[in-house]
Protein backbone atom coordinates (compact mmCIF):
# COMPACT_ATOMS: atom_id res chain seq x y z
CA UNK A 1 0.00 0.00 0.00
CA UNK A 2 2.98 2.30 0.32
CA UNK A 3 2.85 2.49 -3.49
CA UNK A 4 -0.93 3.66 -3.29
CA UNK A 5 -0.15 6.39 -0.67
CA UNK A 6 3.12 7.45 -2.48
CA UNK A 7 0.87 7.74 -5.70
CA UNK A 8 -1.61 9.58 -4.12
CA UNK A 9 1.07 12.11 -2.43
CA UNK A 10 2.53 12.66 -5.84
CA UNK A 11 -0.07 13.52 -7.45
CA UNK A 12 -1.37 15.90 -5.45
CA UNK A 13 2.06 17.72 -4.50
CA UNK A 14 2.49 17.85 -8.79
CA UNK A 15 -1.07 19.27 -9.16
CA UNK A 16 -0.92 22.06 -6.45
CA UNK A 17 3.28 22.74 -7.75
CA UNK A 18 1.44 23.86 -10.95
CA UNK A 19 -0.90 26.19 -9.61
CA UNK A 20 0.67 29.97 -8.55
CA UNK A 21 -2.01 30.22 -6.11
CA UNK A 22 -3.79 27.30 -4.04
CA UNK A 23 -7.22 28.19 -2.91
CA UNK A 24 -10.03 25.53 -1.48
CA UNK A 25 -11.13 24.45 -4.64
CA UNK A 26 -7.75 23.20 -6.19
CA UNK A 27 -6.95 21.90 -3.11
CA UNK A 28 -10.17 19.44 -2.88
CA UNK A 29 -9.33 18.68 -6.82
CA UNK A 30 -6.24 17.61 -6.35
CA UNK A 31 -7.28 15.61 -3.40
CA UNK A 32 -10.05 13.75 -5.18
CA UNK A 33 -7.25 13.29 -8.15
CA UNK A 34 -5.07 11.97 -5.72
CA UNK A 35 -7.66 9.76 -4.16
CA UNK A 36 -9.03 8.28 -7.07
CA UNK A 37 -5.22 7.57 -8.79
CA UNK A 38 -4.12 6.02 -5.36
CA UNK A 39 -7.41 3.87 -5.25
CA UNK A 40 -7.01 2.57 -8.63
CA UNK A 41 -3.28 1.56 -8.02
CA UNK A 42 -4.27 0.17 -4.72
CA UNK A 43 -6.65 -2.39 -5.42
CA UNK A 44 -4.36 -3.29 -8.50
CA UNK A 45 -1.60 -4.63 -6.38
CA UNK A 46 -4.10 -5.95 -3.66
CA UNK A 47 -5.22 -8.00 -7.13
CA UNK A 48 -8.35 -7.63 -5.64
CA UNK A 49 -9.90 -9.38 -9.16
CA UNK A 50 -12.47 -6.65 -9.97
CA UNK A 51 -15.22 -7.25 -13.04
CA UNK A 52 -17.22 -5.36 -15.39
CA UNK A 53 -20.10 -5.78 -14.88
CA UNK A 54 -19.77 -5.76 -11.28
CA UNK A 55 -20.95 -9.23 -10.19
CA UNK A 56 -21.00 -8.66 -6.37
CA UNK A 57 -20.95 -6.25 -3.64
CA UNK A 58 -17.56 -5.28 -3.60
CA UNK A 59 -17.60 -4.62 -7.21
CA UNK A 60 -20.04 -2.72 -7.10
CA UNK A 61 -18.85 -0.27 -4.39
CA UNK A 62 -15.27 0.17 -6.40
CA UNK A 63 -16.48 0.06 -9.92
CA UNK A 64 -19.75 2.36 -9.51
CA UNK A 65 -19.98 3.90 -5.70
CA UNK A 66 -16.73 4.91 -5.39
CA UNK A 67 -16.15 6.95 -9.00
CA UNK A 68 -19.88 8.81 -7.95
CA UNK A 69 -18.58 10.01 -4.94
CA UNK A 70 -15.22 11.11 -6.28
CA UNK A 71 -17.39 13.02 -8.89
CA UNK A 72 -19.73 13.81 -6.84
CA UNK A 73 -17.24 15.74 -4.48
CA UNK A 74 -15.18 16.93 -7.68
CA UNK A 75 -18.42 18.68 -8.46
CA UNK A 76 -19.29 20.14 -4.92
CA UNK A 77 -15.53 21.49 -4.51
CA UNK A 78 -16.34 24.23 -6.76
CA UNK A 79 -16.99 27.12 -6.14
CA UNK A 80 -19.60 28.54 -8.43
CA UNK A 81 -21.60 25.20 -7.42
CA UNK A 82 -23.85 26.32 -4.82
CA UNK A 83 -23.90 24.64 -1.58
CA UNK A 84 -27.30 23.50 -1.62
CA UNK A 85 -27.14 21.65 -5.15
CA UNK A 86 -24.06 19.74 -3.91
CA UNK A 87 -25.77 18.99 -0.90
CA UNK A 88 -28.44 17.55 -3.26
CA UNK A 89 -25.77 15.66 -5.00
CA UNK A 90 -24.68 13.97 -1.74
CA UNK A 91 -28.08 13.24 -0.40
CA UNK A 92 -28.95 11.73 -4.11
CA UNK A 93 -26.16 9.78 -3.71
CA UNK A 94 -26.05 8.19 0.08
CA UNK A 95 -29.57 7.37 -0.78
CA UNK A 96 -28.67 5.66 -3.68
CA UNK A 97 -25.58 3.75 -2.16
CA UNK A 98 -27.47 0.93 -0.56
CA UNK A 99 -29.57 0.57 -3.46
CA UNK A 100 -26.40 0.46 -6.05
CA UNK A 101 -24.65 -2.25 -3.26
CA UNK A 102 -27.35 -4.61 -2.77
CA UNK A 103 -28.36 -4.67 -6.94
CA UNK A 104 -29.03 -8.32 -7.61
CA UNK A 105 -28.77 -9.46 -4.63
CA UNK A 106 -31.81 -11.76 -3.00
CA UNK A 107 -32.66 -9.10 -0.57
CA UNK A 108 -34.33 -7.29 -3.62
CA UNK A 109 -35.28 -10.26 -5.40
CA UNK A 110 -39.07 -11.38 -5.33
CA UNK A 111 -37.94 -14.41 -4.36
CA UNK A 112 -36.10 -13.41 -1.61
CA UNK A 113 -36.31 -13.28 2.16
CA UNK A 114 -37.30 -9.25 2.07
CA UNK A 115 -40.43 -7.92 0.97
CA UNK A 116 -40.64 -5.00 -1.08
CA UNK A 117 -41.32 -2.69 2.03
CA UNK A 118 -38.65 -4.32 3.95
CA UNK A 119 -35.82 -3.27 1.40
CA UNK A 120 -37.14 -0.28 0.14
CA UNK A 121 -37.32 0.85 4.48
CA UNK A 122 -34.19 -0.49 4.98
CA UNK A 123 -32.56 1.21 1.64
CA UNK A 124 -34.01 4.62 2.67
CA UNK A 125 -32.90 4.28 6.93
CA UNK A 126 -29.62 2.83 5.83
CA UNK A 127 -28.89 5.96 2.63
CA UNK A 128 -30.15 8.82 5.36
CA UNK A 129 -27.84 7.40 7.86
CA UNK A 130 -25.18 7.69 5.71
CA UNK A 131 -26.33 11.22 4.42
CA UNK A 132 -26.44 12.06 8.51
CA UNK A 133 -22.70 10.88 9.14
CA UNK A 134 -22.19 12.45 5.90
CA UNK A 135 -23.61 15.81 6.88
CA UNK A 136 -22.08 16.02 10.90
CA UNK A 137 -18.59 15.41 9.72
CA UNK A 138 -18.71 17.43 7.03
CA UNK A 139 -19.95 20.26 9.38
CA UNK A 140 -17.38 19.31 11.99
CA UNK A 141 -14.68 19.83 9.28
CA UNK A 142 -15.59 23.04 8.35
CA UNK A 143 -16.40 24.31 12.06
CA UNK A 144 -12.93 23.57 13.27
CA UNK A 145 -10.98 21.00 11.05
CA UNK A 146 -8.12 19.22 12.01
CA UNK A 147 -5.94 16.39 10.68
CA UNK A 148 -7.52 14.37 13.35
CA UNK A 149 -11.06 14.34 11.65
CA UNK A 150 -9.21 12.64 8.28
CA UNK A 151 -6.83 10.34 10.73
CA UNK A 152 -9.99 9.07 13.34
CA UNK A 153 -12.10 8.30 9.60
CA UNK A 154 -8.82 6.08 8.69
CA UNK A 155 -8.81 4.01 11.95
CA UNK A 156 -12.82 3.55 11.63
CA UNK A 157 -12.44 2.17 7.86
CA UNK A 158 -9.30 0.41 8.80
CA UNK A 159 -11.22 -1.36 11.76
CA UNK A 160 -14.16 -2.08 9.25
CA UNK A 161 -11.80 -3.74 7.55
CA UNK A 162 -10.53 -6.02 10.27
CA UNK A 163 -14.10 -6.90 11.46
CA UNK A 164 -15.20 -7.96 8.15
CA UNK A 165 -12.00 -9.32 7.72
CA UNK A 166 -13.01 -11.27 11.25
CA UNK A 167 -16.39 -11.98 10.52
CA UNK A 168 -15.20 -14.55 7.58
CA UNK A 169 -15.20 -11.74 4.54
CA UNK A 170 -11.32 -11.66 4.08
CA UNK A 171 -11.42 -10.14 0.37
CA UNK A 172 -14.14 -7.59 1.68
CA UNK A 173 -11.85 -6.73 4.88
CA UNK A 174 -8.25 -6.11 2.23
CA UNK A 175 -10.46 -3.83 0.37
CA UNK A 176 -10.43 -1.23 3.30
CA UNK A 177 -6.59 -0.90 2.75
CA UNK A 178 -6.10 1.38 -0.12
CA UNK A 179 -8.88 3.44 1.04
CA UNK A 180 -6.60 3.89 4.63
CA UNK A 181 -3.31 4.23 3.04
CA UNK A 182 -5.05 7.18 0.10
CA UNK A 183 -7.19 9.20 2.29
CA UNK A 184 -4.00 9.12 5.13
CA UNK A 185 -1.55 10.25 2.31
CA UNK A 186 -3.80 12.70 1.02
CA UNK A 187 -4.56 13.75 4.12
CA UNK A 188 -0.81 14.42 5.22
CA UNK A 189 0.55 15.75 1.80
CA UNK A 190 -2.57 18.70 1.74
CA UNK A 191 -0.95 19.23 5.42
CA UNK A 192 2.72 20.02 4.54
CA UNK A 193 1.11 22.39 1.12
CA UNK A 194 -0.84 24.22 3.93
CA UNK A 195 1.93 24.47 6.28
CA UNK A 196 5.24 24.62 4.03
CA UNK A 197 3.74 26.98 1.26
CA UNK A 198 1.37 29.20 3.07
CA UNK A 199 2.15 31.77 1.18
CA UNK A 200 0.62 30.66 -2.36
CA UNK A 201 -2.50 29.45 -0.22
CA UNK A 202 -5.36 31.76 -0.03
CA UNK A 203 -7.79 29.88 2.54
CA UNK A 204 -9.54 30.91 6.08
CA UNK A 205 -7.83 28.32 8.08
CA UNK A 206 -5.19 26.43 6.56
CA UNK A 207 -4.01 24.81 9.69
CA UNK A 208 -7.04 22.80 10.06
CA UNK A 209 -8.19 22.64 6.72
CA UNK A 210 -10.12 19.28 5.51
CA UNK A 211 -10.81 19.18 2.09
CA UNK A 212 -14.41 17.73 1.50
CA UNK A 213 -12.94 15.31 -0.62
CA UNK A 214 -11.27 13.04 1.86
CA UNK A 215 -14.40 13.29 4.52
CA UNK A 216 -16.50 12.33 1.60
CA UNK A 217 -14.51 9.68 0.02
CA UNK A 218 -14.03 8.50 3.73
CA UNK A 219 -17.31 8.51 4.74
CA UNK A 220 -18.96 6.56 1.64
CA UNK A 221 -16.13 3.59 1.51
CA UNK A 222 -16.78 3.63 5.38
CA UNK A 223 -20.65 3.11 5.21
CA UNK A 224 -19.93 1.00 2.32
CA UNK A 225 -17.83 -1.52 3.64
CA UNK A 226 -19.45 -2.18 6.61
CA UNK A 227 -22.95 -2.14 4.54
CA UNK A 228 -21.12 -4.89 2.37
CA UNK A 229 -20.19 -6.69 5.48
CA UNK A 230 -23.43 -6.78 7.19
CA UNK A 231 -25.81 -7.83 3.87
CA UNK A 232 -22.94 -9.91 2.37
CA UNK A 233 -20.80 -11.02 4.84
CA UNK A 234 -21.30 -11.86 8.74
CA UNK A 235 -20.62 -8.73 10.82
CA UNK A 236 -23.92 -8.15 13.26
CA UNK A 237 -25.66 -4.82 12.65
CA UNK A 238 -24.39 -3.79 16.58
CA UNK A 239 -20.84 -3.35 15.68
CA UNK A 240 -21.01 -2.18 11.96
CA UNK A 241 -23.10 0.72 14.01
CA UNK A 242 -20.58 1.14 16.10
CA UNK A 243 -17.91 2.04 14.12
CA UNK A 244 -19.94 3.84 11.52
CA UNK A 245 -20.56 6.14 14.48
CA UNK A 246 -17.67 6.15 15.94
CA UNK A 247 -15.73 8.91 13.71
CA UNK A 248 -18.66 11.39 15.25
CA UNK A 249 -17.00 11.32 18.91
CA UNK A 250 -15.24 14.03 17.07
CA UNK A 251 -17.80 15.85 17.96
CA UNK A 252 -17.23 15.65 21.71
CA UNK A 253 -14.13 17.86 21.59
CA UNK A 254 -16.69 21.04 20.84
CA UNK A 255 -18.20 20.68 24.08
CA UNK A 256 -16.84 23.91 25.82
CA UNK A 257 -14.36 22.53 28.64
CA UNK A 258 -12.78 21.35 25.59
CA UNK A 259 -13.59 23.62 22.65
CA UNK A 260 -10.59 26.33 23.28
CA UNK A 261 -8.12 23.89 24.13
CA UNK A 262 -4.50 23.63 22.37
CA UNK A 263 -4.99 21.87 18.87
CA UNK A 264 -2.94 18.75 19.90
CA UNK A 265 -4.85 18.25 22.89
CA UNK A 266 -8.14 18.22 21.24
CA UNK A 267 -6.50 15.65 18.47
CA UNK A 268 -5.53 13.49 20.74
CA UNK A 269 -9.24 13.77 22.69
CA UNK A 270 -10.45 12.66 19.11
CA UNK A 271 -8.34 9.94 18.39
CA UNK A 272 -8.65 8.86 22.03
CA UNK A 273 -12.14 8.54 21.85
CA UNK A 274 -13.00 6.87 18.45
CA UNK A 275 -10.48 4.94 19.55
CA UNK A 276 -12.15 3.43 22.02
CA UNK A 277 -15.29 1.97 20.98
CA UNK A 278 -13.03 1.03 18.02
CA UNK A 279 -11.05 -1.43 20.15
CA UNK A 280 -14.01 -2.84 21.85
CA UNK A 281 -15.52 -3.90 18.56
CA UNK A 282 -12.03 -5.02 17.39
CA UNK A 283 -11.36 -7.26 20.64
CA UNK A 284 -14.99 -8.76 20.31
CA UNK A 285 -14.62 -9.81 16.76
CA UNK A 286 -11.44 -11.62 17.18
CA UNK A 287 -12.19 -13.35 20.44
CA UNK A 288 -15.62 -14.63 18.12
CA UNK A 289 -13.11 -15.40 15.24
CA UNK A 290 -10.42 -17.28 17.86
CA UNK A 291 -13.95 -19.15 19.23
CA UNK A 292 -15.67 -20.59 16.01
CA UNK A 293 -12.41 -20.61 13.60
CA UNK A 294 -9.68 -22.31 15.87
CA UNK A 295 -10.72 -26.17 14.85
CA UNK A 296 -10.80 -24.85 10.81
CA UNK A 297 -6.95 -23.49 11.42
CA UNK A 298 -5.40 -26.49 13.20
CA UNK A 299 -5.60 -25.25 16.70
CA UNK A 300 -5.66 -28.27 18.70
CA UNK A 301 -8.90 -28.37 21.28
CA UNK A 302 -8.66 -29.38 24.53
CA UNK A 303 -11.41 -32.33 26.17
CA UNK A 304 -13.09 -29.44 27.67
CA UNK A 305 -13.92 -28.15 24.54
CA UNK A 306 -11.66 -25.11 24.75
CA UNK A 307 -8.57 -24.28 22.50
CA UNK A 308 -5.05 -24.02 22.70
CA UNK A 309 -2.38 -22.89 20.65
CA UNK A 310 0.06 -25.78 19.61
CA UNK A 311 3.70 -25.19 20.56
CA UNK A 312 6.86 -26.43 19.49
CA UNK A 313 9.89 -26.45 22.09
CA UNK A 314 13.24 -26.65 21.17
CA UNK A 315 14.84 -29.22 23.77
CA UNK B 1 -79.43 -52.23 -49.70
CA UNK B 2 -75.94 -53.41 -51.93
CA UNK B 3 -74.73 -49.66 -51.51
CA UNK B 4 -75.60 -49.75 -48.43
CA UNK B 5 -73.04 -52.80 -47.76
CA UNK B 6 -70.51 -51.24 -49.93
CA UNK B 7 -71.04 -47.74 -47.48
CA UNK B 8 -70.55 -50.05 -44.36
CA UNK B 9 -67.62 -51.98 -45.86
CA UNK B 10 -66.03 -49.14 -46.96
CA UNK B 11 -65.83 -47.30 -43.73
CA UNK B 12 -65.07 -50.22 -41.97
CA UNK B 13 -61.82 -50.44 -44.39
CA UNK B 14 -60.94 -46.71 -43.84
CA UNK B 15 -61.35 -47.58 -39.66
CA UNK B 16 -58.54 -50.04 -40.19
CA UNK B 17 -56.27 -47.99 -42.20
CA UNK B 18 -56.96 -45.42 -39.46
CA UNK B 19 -55.94 -47.63 -37.32
CA UNK B 20 -52.64 -48.72 -39.05
CA UNK B 21 -51.36 -45.68 -39.70
CA UNK B 22 -51.88 -43.83 -36.82
CA UNK B 23 -49.26 -43.58 -34.56
CA UNK B 24 -50.61 -43.57 -30.44
CA UNK B 25 -48.69 -40.47 -28.46
CA UNK B 26 -47.73 -41.30 -25.12
CA UNK B 27 -46.72 -38.26 -22.59
CA UNK B 28 -43.61 -38.22 -21.15
CA UNK B 29 -43.74 -39.37 -17.37
CA UNK B 30 -43.26 -36.49 -15.20
CA UNK B 31 -41.06 -36.87 -11.99
CA UNK B 32 -40.64 -34.66 -8.54
CA UNK B 33 -37.09 -34.83 -7.04
CA UNK B 34 -37.44 -36.83 -3.97
CA UNK B 35 -35.74 -34.49 -0.92
CA UNK B 36 -36.20 -37.73 1.30
CA UNK B 37 -34.15 -39.97 -1.07
CA UNK B 38 -31.67 -38.11 -2.76
CA UNK B 39 -28.29 -36.88 -2.16
CA UNK B 40 -26.41 -33.92 -3.51
CA UNK B 41 -22.72 -33.79 -2.00
CA UNK B 42 -19.66 -32.52 -3.15
CA UNK B 43 -15.58 -32.67 -2.13
CA UNK B 44 -12.74 -30.94 -2.62
CA UNK B 45 -9.21 -30.77 -1.65
CA UNK B 46 -7.35 -29.28 1.70
CA UNK B 47 -3.95 -28.10 1.21
CA UNK B 48 -3.54 -30.98 -1.40
CA UNK B 49 -3.83 -34.04 1.33
CA UNK B 50 -7.00 -34.47 2.33
CA UNK B 51 -10.69 -33.88 0.89
CA UNK B 52 -13.19 -31.59 2.88
CA UNK B 53 -16.62 -33.15 2.11
CA UNK B 54 -20.11 -31.35 2.25
CA UNK B 55 -23.67 -31.57 0.80
CA UNK B 56 -26.47 -29.50 -0.15
CA UNK B 57 -29.77 -30.01 2.18
CA UNK B 58 -32.14 -27.91 0.24
CA UNK B 59 -32.36 -29.31 -3.22
CA UNK B 60 -35.35 -29.16 -5.81
CA UNK B 61 -36.25 -30.40 -9.35
CA UNK B 62 -38.55 -32.08 -11.95
CA UNK B 63 -37.68 -34.49 -15.02
CA UNK B 64 -39.58 -35.70 -17.46
CA UNK B 65 -38.40 -38.87 -19.49
CA UNK B 66 -40.39 -39.53 -22.67
CA UNK B 67 -39.21 -43.63 -22.99
CA UNK B 68 -40.71 -43.94 -26.83
CA UNK B 69 -38.25 -40.58 -27.45
CA UNK B 70 -35.61 -40.16 -25.02
CA UNK B 71 -34.36 -36.68 -26.72
CA UNK B 72 -37.46 -35.72 -25.79
CA UNK B 73 -36.57 -35.87 -21.86
CA UNK B 74 -35.84 -33.41 -19.88
CA UNK B 75 -33.80 -32.85 -16.32
CA UNK B 76 -33.78 -29.77 -14.23
CA UNK B 77 -32.60 -29.20 -10.59
CA UNK B 78 -32.01 -25.97 -8.42
CA UNK B 79 -29.39 -26.14 -5.41
CA UNK B 80 -30.25 -23.60 -2.50
CA UNK B 81 -26.30 -22.64 -2.07
CA UNK B 82 -27.75 -21.50 1.46
CA UNK B 83 -28.08 -24.95 2.37
CA UNK B 84 -24.35 -25.99 2.18
CA UNK B 85 -23.47 -28.42 5.13
CA UNK B 86 -19.97 -29.47 5.67
CA UNK B 87 -20.77 -31.10 9.44
CA UNK B 88 -19.14 -27.65 10.79
CA UNK B 89 -21.34 -24.55 11.35
CA UNK B 90 -18.23 -22.39 11.21
CA UNK B 91 -16.83 -23.33 7.79
CA UNK B 92 -20.59 -23.42 6.38
CA UNK B 93 -20.76 -19.55 7.46
CA UNK B 94 -17.70 -19.04 5.97
CA UNK B 95 -18.52 -20.80 2.60
CA UNK B 96 -21.80 -18.62 2.53
CA UNK B 97 -19.85 -15.48 1.86
CA UNK B 98 -18.59 -13.59 -1.16
CA UNK B 99 -15.00 -14.89 -0.83
CA UNK B 100 -17.01 -18.54 -1.70
CA UNK B 101 -20.47 -19.23 -2.83
CA UNK B 102 -21.61 -15.23 -1.92
CA UNK B 103 -25.15 -16.92 -1.35
CA UNK B 104 -26.89 -13.41 -0.80
CA UNK B 105 -25.88 -12.71 -4.38
CA UNK B 106 -25.63 -16.16 -5.84
CA UNK B 107 -28.71 -17.76 -3.80
CA UNK B 108 -29.13 -20.82 -6.43
CA UNK B 109 -27.11 -23.71 -8.39
CA UNK B 110 -29.20 -24.63 -11.52
CA UNK B 111 -29.07 -27.46 -13.93
CA UNK B 112 -31.36 -27.36 -16.86
CA UNK B 113 -31.15 -29.87 -19.73
CA UNK B 114 -31.02 -28.79 -23.22
CA UNK B 115 -30.37 -32.36 -25.07
CA UNK B 116 -30.96 -35.73 -23.87
CA UNK B 117 -29.28 -38.88 -25.31
CA UNK B 118 -30.13 -42.55 -24.17
CA UNK B 119 -27.29 -44.66 -23.49
CA UNK B 120 -26.35 -48.11 -22.47
CA UNK B 121 -27.97 -47.86 -18.73
CA UNK B 122 -29.12 -44.54 -18.55
CA UNK B 123 -28.96 -41.18 -20.24
CA UNK B 124 -26.43 -38.74 -21.60
CA UNK B 125 -27.80 -35.47 -20.61
CA UNK B 126 -26.26 -31.64 -21.70
CA UNK B 127 -27.20 -28.30 -20.35
CA UNK B 128 -26.47 -25.32 -19.00
CA UNK B 129 -24.75 -25.69 -15.43
CA UNK B 130 -25.08 -22.27 -13.51
CA UNK B 131 -23.05 -21.34 -10.79
CA UNK B 132 -22.05 -17.94 -8.85
CA UNK B 133 -23.48 -15.92 -11.60
CA UNK B 134 -21.73 -17.87 -14.19
CA UNK B 135 -23.36 -20.25 -17.04
CA UNK B 136 -21.63 -23.11 -18.97
CA UNK B 137 -22.68 -26.26 -21.23
CA UNK B 138 -21.61 -29.17 -19.50
CA UNK B 139 -22.62 -33.01 -20.31
CA UNK B 140 -23.31 -35.67 -17.42
CA UNK B 141 -24.09 -39.16 -17.87
CA UNK B 142 -27.15 -40.29 -15.69
CA UNK B 143 -26.99 -43.67 -14.62
CA UNK B 144 -30.04 -45.67 -14.07
CA UNK B 145 -33.58 -44.56 -15.21
CA UNK B 146 -35.59 -48.05 -14.00
CA UNK B 147 -39.37 -47.23 -12.71
CA UNK B 148 -40.12 -49.25 -9.59
CA UNK B 149 -43.47 -48.96 -8.35
CA UNK B 150 -44.18 -48.88 -4.37
CA UNK B 151 -47.04 -48.56 -2.34
CA UNK B 152 -48.93 -47.28 -5.89
CA UNK B 153 -45.95 -44.92 -5.87
CA UNK B 154 -44.05 -45.05 -9.26
CA UNK B 155 -40.17 -44.08 -8.36
CA UNK B 156 -37.09 -43.68 -10.74
CA UNK B 157 -33.80 -43.25 -9.68
CA UNK B 158 -30.49 -42.00 -11.36
CA UNK B 159 -26.56 -41.09 -10.35
CA UNK B 160 -24.24 -38.93 -11.65
CA UNK B 161 -20.80 -37.43 -10.87
CA UNK B 162 -18.63 -34.52 -12.22
CA UNK B 163 -16.24 -32.32 -11.72
CA UNK B 164 -15.79 -28.87 -11.92
CA UNK B 165 -13.63 -26.10 -11.28
CA UNK B 166 -14.14 -23.28 -9.47
CA UNK B 167 -12.59 -20.96 -11.30
CA UNK B 168 -14.39 -21.63 -14.15
CA UNK B 169 -17.42 -20.05 -12.37
CA UNK B 170 -16.63 -16.80 -11.86
CA UNK B 171 -14.74 -17.74 -8.10
CA UNK B 172 -12.13 -15.59 -6.09
CA UNK B 173 -9.05 -16.91 -7.55
CA UNK B 174 -7.81 -15.38 -4.27
CA UNK B 175 -9.63 -17.73 -2.13
CA UNK B 176 -8.34 -20.56 -4.39
CA UNK B 177 -5.28 -22.67 -2.38
CA UNK B 178 -5.87 -24.12 0.99
CA UNK B 179 -9.01 -25.21 -0.78
CA UNK B 180 -8.66 -26.78 -4.50
CA UNK B 181 -10.07 -25.67 -7.35
CA UNK B 182 -11.54 -28.48 -8.34
CA UNK B 183 -14.41 -30.23 -6.93
CA UNK B 184 -16.33 -33.30 -7.32
CA UNK B 185 -20.21 -33.35 -7.34
CA UNK B 186 -22.02 -36.54 -6.54
CA UNK B 187 -25.80 -36.46 -7.32
CA UNK B 188 -28.06 -39.26 -6.42
CA UNK B 189 -32.13 -38.51 -7.25
CA UNK B 190 -35.15 -40.52 -7.00
CA UNK B 191 -37.86 -38.89 -8.91
CA UNK B 192 -41.37 -39.24 -7.59
CA UNK B 193 -44.43 -39.45 -10.84
CA UNK B 194 -47.44 -37.15 -9.88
Amino acid sequence: MGIAAAASVVVVLVMLALSRSINETKLNVACVFGIGIGLAIGNAVLALNLSWPPRNGLDRLLMIVVPAVLGVELIAGFNRVPRVAAWLLRISLSLATPRILLNGSVYLSSSGDWTAWRAGATIVVCGLGLALVWSLLSWLSRRSGGLSISFALCLAIQCSGVAVMLAGYIKGGAAAIPFVATLLAVSLALRVVTKYAASRVEIDKPNGFVAAGIVGVGVVSLFSLLFIGRFFGDISTGPAFTILLAPLLCWTTELPPLRNRKPWFVASCRLALVAIPLLVVVIAGKREFDREMSPLLGKASKNDGTTQQTSHRLS
Amino acid sequence: MIRFLSASTQMLVCGAILCVYTTPTFAADEYDYDLVHSSVSFKARHLDIGWIHGRFNDVAGKFSIDREDPSKSTFSLTIKTDSVDTANEARDKHLRQPDYFDTKQYPTIEFKSTSTKAIDGGYEVTGDFTMHGTTNKITIVLMGGKEHSFKNVKRVAFSTELALKRSDYGFDKNAIGAIGDKALIMIDCEGVRK
